[in-house]
């Protein structure tokens, strides 16, 4: 029952963010047209992905490898309070 | 276990042209399909094919772990740099120093560097817990 209940939780979920995506496509159509035309000339990379990884999300980048450094302690202290 | 000839020369021959392609795909990010994260990856994966086929002593020769431990600091730090940099030009964080393709070229190499020492050094612990426990 408590499971049944969870799957609708999560399916009611995925609909309303469905939704939103479909709703608010205003600003993804304007970013994606902004970063098509403008990337290249603005990053100098001609890998889009990696113009907006390092480019336009760099802080978000950052953020990853602040995720990452946390991994790599997390299993260290993990193994070495182990021994 | 027991290893034998085909695992020894194989993984001996294949892991130099893993770290190539990891190198390449790292250098290469911004112009071809790629980049750091990737890349990383590659390398990391080319050093666990070391440490799996060879055992940690061989690898440890070549790569020793606290310089890979050094090199996983080390990453974050010159990113965090390369970022606190702009202050000092009057520019926001983590705007663009160089011309165009440089600061990204750059960034790449760190974080490829960065993602292969973190890999290596996860999967590294993780067989070692692993073998002492059998």
């Amino acid at each position: 029952m408590i499971r049944v209940f969870h799957i609708m939780v999560l399916i009611l979920f995925s609909l309303v963010l469905m939704a939103s995506l479909l709703v608010h496509r205003e600003p993804m159509e304007q970013s994606k047209a902004y970063f098509l035309e403008w990337g290249t000339r603005e990053t100098g990379a001609v890998n889009l992905v990696t113009a907006l990884y390092l480019a336009y999300r760099a802080y978000d980048t950052l953020g990853e490898t602040i995720v990452l450094i946390g991994a790599v302690t997390g299993v260290l202290v993990l193994v070495e309070r182990h021994k | 276990m027991k290893k034998t000839n085909i695992l020894d020369v194989v993984s001996r021959k294949l892991s130099p042209f893993i770290l190539l392609f990891g190198v390449y795909l790292v250098t290469f990010g911004h112009i071809s399909p790629g980049g750091g994260f990737q890349g990383g990856v590659a390398l990391a994966s080319s050093l666990l094919l070391i440490l799996l086929a060879q055992g940690p002593r061989v690898l440890a020769s070549s790569f020793p772990i606290g310089r890979i431990s050094v090199i996983e600091v080390l990453g974050y730090g010159l990113f965090l740099l390369a970022g606190l940099g702009g202050f000092l030009l009057g520019l926001g964080f983590l705007s663009p120093l160089l011309p165009p393709p440089g600061t990204i070229f750059i960034l790449n190499i760190v974080i490829g560097a960065k993602v292969g020492a973190g890999i290596t050094l996860i999967c590294w612990h993780l067989f070692q817990e692993g073998e002492e426990q059998e």
